[in-house]
């Protein structure tokens, strides 16, 4: 299932309503993008999810006001989820050393025998990576501007962590 | 990968924090503990038109005038007399509750072998910062009260 097909329809009334401060419309909003945001800041920050997820609709609704362009919401949520999803993970000081390391060598390959494993070896950057493009079908360039980089970083990042578990696989 | 996608989960307790930081106005949020699991904590909570009442000391009534599926109509009656219509939506663990002035929620979430359960109440109008330490009274109290309740104690 990619990104777009997780979306909710979100009625362009309800997000009005909300932009006015109606608490009901803030409630219901929340409602609809909880899980659409879950999916993003769950790979993304792994046990940190729920406080990711949580930072990350507080960021939404505090400045839903300042969306003006209806169809743009989703772009905008998953741009916040996965900024907040990886400041999270970093501020919980589980990222140290270089993790695609780990993964590329190592006797704990063995153990690394699904996709969780996996992507709990990888840096919270390289899981933003790899959710932007290979979850929710982003371009080089949009994932680059999420997560304030060049597209060639992108590029280099997605390529490692392909990498990584291709040898998981093959081990 | 996307078999095994974790997905984060946004319990109610969670729910509670994202509008007690987002909300416009005056909010009092707070959160305890009880010893109790979440379904005996919920059928006290849920109780809206015999549990506002004795929470709140500014409500003499509060009775359903509507209800489809989760969403609620309901109208509040204070002890002054002035009355208030509220739009709730009430599932299992999570109630909101708005009229034009006057906004109120109440989360559960299982912890350890009880429930943490948080409430929230505000002003919706301008300058209801003012207000603020009138809130907080009634909100303690209303907390303090609740946790007295005889169907929660361990």
């Amino acid at each position: 299932m990619t990104g777009t097909d997780s979306r909710p329809q979100v009625d362009p009334a309800l997000v009005r309503a909300a932009q006015r401060g109606d608490p009901i419309a803030l409630g219901d909003l929340m409602d609809l993008l909880a899980p659409y945001v879950g999916r993003i800041c769950g790979p993304i920050a792994r046990q940190d999810g729920p406080d990711a997820t949580q930072e990350t609709l507080i960021v939404v609704l505090r400045n839903i006001g300042q969306l003006r362009d209806h169809a743009a919401l989703f772009g905008w949520v998953r741009a916040i989820a996965v900024r907040e999803a990886v400041r999270v993970a970093a501020r919980a000081k589980r990222l140290s050393g270089d993790p695609l390391e780990e993964v590329a060598g190592g006797a704990d390959q063995q153990l690394a025998t699904d996709v969780g494993d996996v992507l709990a070896r990888l840096s919270p950057e390289h899981r933003a990576v790899l959710v932007l493009r290979d979850l929710e079908g982003v371009d080089e360039t949009t994932a680059g501007a999420v997560l304030a980089v060049p597209p060639g970083t992108v590029r280099s990042r997605l390529h490692r962590a392909r990498q990584s578990f291709r040898k998981v696989w093959e081990s | 990968m996307s078999q095994d996608r974790p997905v984060a989960e946004l319990d109610p307790i969670r729910r509670l924090r994202v509008l007690a930081r987002t909300l416009p106005g005056a909010l009092h949020h707070a959160e305890i503990v009880l010893p109790v699991p979440p379904e005996r904590v919920w059928a006290v909570a849920s109780d809206l038109e015999n549990q506002l009442p004795l929470l709140l000391s500014t409500v003499r009534s509060f009775t359903v005038t509507r209800a489809e599926g989760d969403r609620l109509r309901a109208r509040a009656v204070g002890t002054l007399g002035q009355r208030a219509d509220f739009e709730v939506v009430l599932r299992p663990g999570w109630c909101l509750m708005s009229s034009r002035f006057v906004v109120g929620a109440m989360a559960a979430t299982p912890e350890g072998d009880g429930t943490r359960f948080g409430s929230l109440g505000g002003f919706r109008v301008p300058g209801a910062r003012l207000l603020r330490p009138v809130l907080d009274a009634l909100g303690d109290r209303a907390v303090r009260r609740f946790a007295e309740h005889p169907d929660l104690r361990a």
